[in-house]
């Protein structure tokens, strides 16, 4: 188990969750929920999907790199995000679903920006099981 | 107490709308008397007196909400499966079910829209991107930001071509029955388009007849048949709805900008 894995903040949703591009299923385990706090060193806004990436401290102070996945930029945008709301600098956290490869890779459900505001990072809800 | 009360009901439905891409006021969207755009108020028609379909569209969303509530990405249940709202399901001939369960089981991986390929005219009814419908008498374009794509629907009376070159978004055709436009469809490329995330396959032997509403000012409503014989064992009608996106504008969505989804989903 990652160490920085709060899973019992969020409830564990039962079925995987689809993505308007890449199924989500496909990428994400929507069971491995997870919460990180980390400064912002690149973020790239670019379709089909924004990333960005952050410097993740855990709870031994050792710092680690992690990239974060949200919707695409059209969706973004008409949900209110600006450009200039992640920055690099920028400490933000995040609520969001673990890689299935166990990589340093997750899907950001929920993101805290720097002034506290909470930005939806476009994930689909979830897929019927079929 | 009631004009406050009004302008500040205003200034709440009006607050997502100043998220847009552009604030270009919406051309003649009818009012109510708070100011909010009324999209029950009758569709509007062209000079020559034929419903007006033109204007920037945007899929229903009715995926069902997890327990813990409705994220604010809905879908629409037709684009994981555009037989949601069909009785017993698409009517799948054997190898369409069998191919259908193998693209299910890859969770949707093998989707050539997820590979940056443009999808066929019925995704442009499910997916989460915006299409802008620009309707002249013999002609309606469909600009999809989806890829930047194009679909074209010819109105001046000529026939389908009769050995039409297979492609993305076949060859289309209307008329006006009413207040209802009458579209057919042929020559799609078999194989690559897929009707759904689940895989529902489409043959270069389709035909699509879509017959076309614009039932309210802020909705345009489809029933589509798809006529396949060869993937399907009958023809078969779903209902598609379509919601104006009154301040909305066309954003890019250009995929291969940055297809780095990583080897965890290209390689398997």
């Amino acid at each position: 188990m990652h160490r920085w894995i709060a899973a019992a903040v969020l409830v564990l949703l039962q079925a995987a969750s689809a993505y308007a591009h890449h199924s989500f299923a496909a990428e994400y385990d929507a069971k491995k929920p997870a919460m990180f706090t980390g400064t912002v060193t690149k973020v790239q806004w670019t379709n089909p999907h924004v990333h960005f990436f952050l410097d993740v401290k855990d709870e031994s102070g050792a710092t680690s790199p992690w990239e974060f996945t949200m919707g695409a930029v059209n969706g973004l945008f008409r949900r209110g995000w600006t450009k200039d709301m992640l920055k690099p600098g920028d400490t933000v956290m995040v609520d969001g679903y673990l890689a299935r490869d166990g990589s340093h890779l997750a899907n950001a459900r929920l993101v805290t920006l720097r002034d506290g505001r909470r930005m939806s990072g476009g994930t689909m809800p979830d897929e019927p099981a079929n | 107490m009631r004009v406050l009360l009004a302008s500040i009901a205003a200034a709440l439905i009006a607050a997502p709308l100043g998220a847009q891409w552009t604030n270009a006021p919406a051309a003649a969207v009818p009012k109510n008397r708070d100011g909010s755009p009324n999209l029950n108020a009758p569709a509007p028609r062209t000079p020559d007196g034929k419903p007006d379909f033109s204007g920037v569209w945007s899929a229903e969303r009715n995926q069902k909400c997890p327990p813990d509530g409705c994220p604010d990405n809905q879908m629409s249940e037709q684009f994981l499966d555009l037989g949601w709202g069909v009785k017993e399901g698409l009517p799948y001939q054997p190898w369409a079910a069998e191919l259908v369960r193998r693209r299910t089981a890859r969770a949707g991986q093998d989707d050539p829209t997820s590979h940056c390929f443009p999808g066929g005219i019925v995704r442009l009814y499910t997916y989460p991107t915006f299409n802008k419908v620009v309707q002249t008498p013999k002609l309606i374009v469909i600009l999809s930001e989806r890829e930047l794509t194009y679909r074209q629907i010819f109105l001046d009376g000529r026939p389908l071509p009769d050995d039409p070159l297979p492609t993305w978004k076949g060859y289309s055709v209307g008329h006006w029955d009413g207040d209802t436009l009458v579209v057919e469809s042929s020559g799609f490329r078999g194989d690559d388009i897929w009707l759904d995330r689940k895989g529902s396959p489409l043959t270069e032997a389709a035909r699509i007849i879509e017959r076309i509403r614009r039932v309210t000012f802020g909705r345009l409503e489809t029933q589509l048949t798809v006529n396949d014989p060869k993937a399907y064992t009958r023809p078969f009608t779903v209902t598609l709805n379509e919601y104006l996106e009154p301040a909305g504008e066309l954003m890019d969505f250009v995929c291969l900008e940055n297809d780095a989804s990583g080897p965890q989903f290209l390689g398997k």
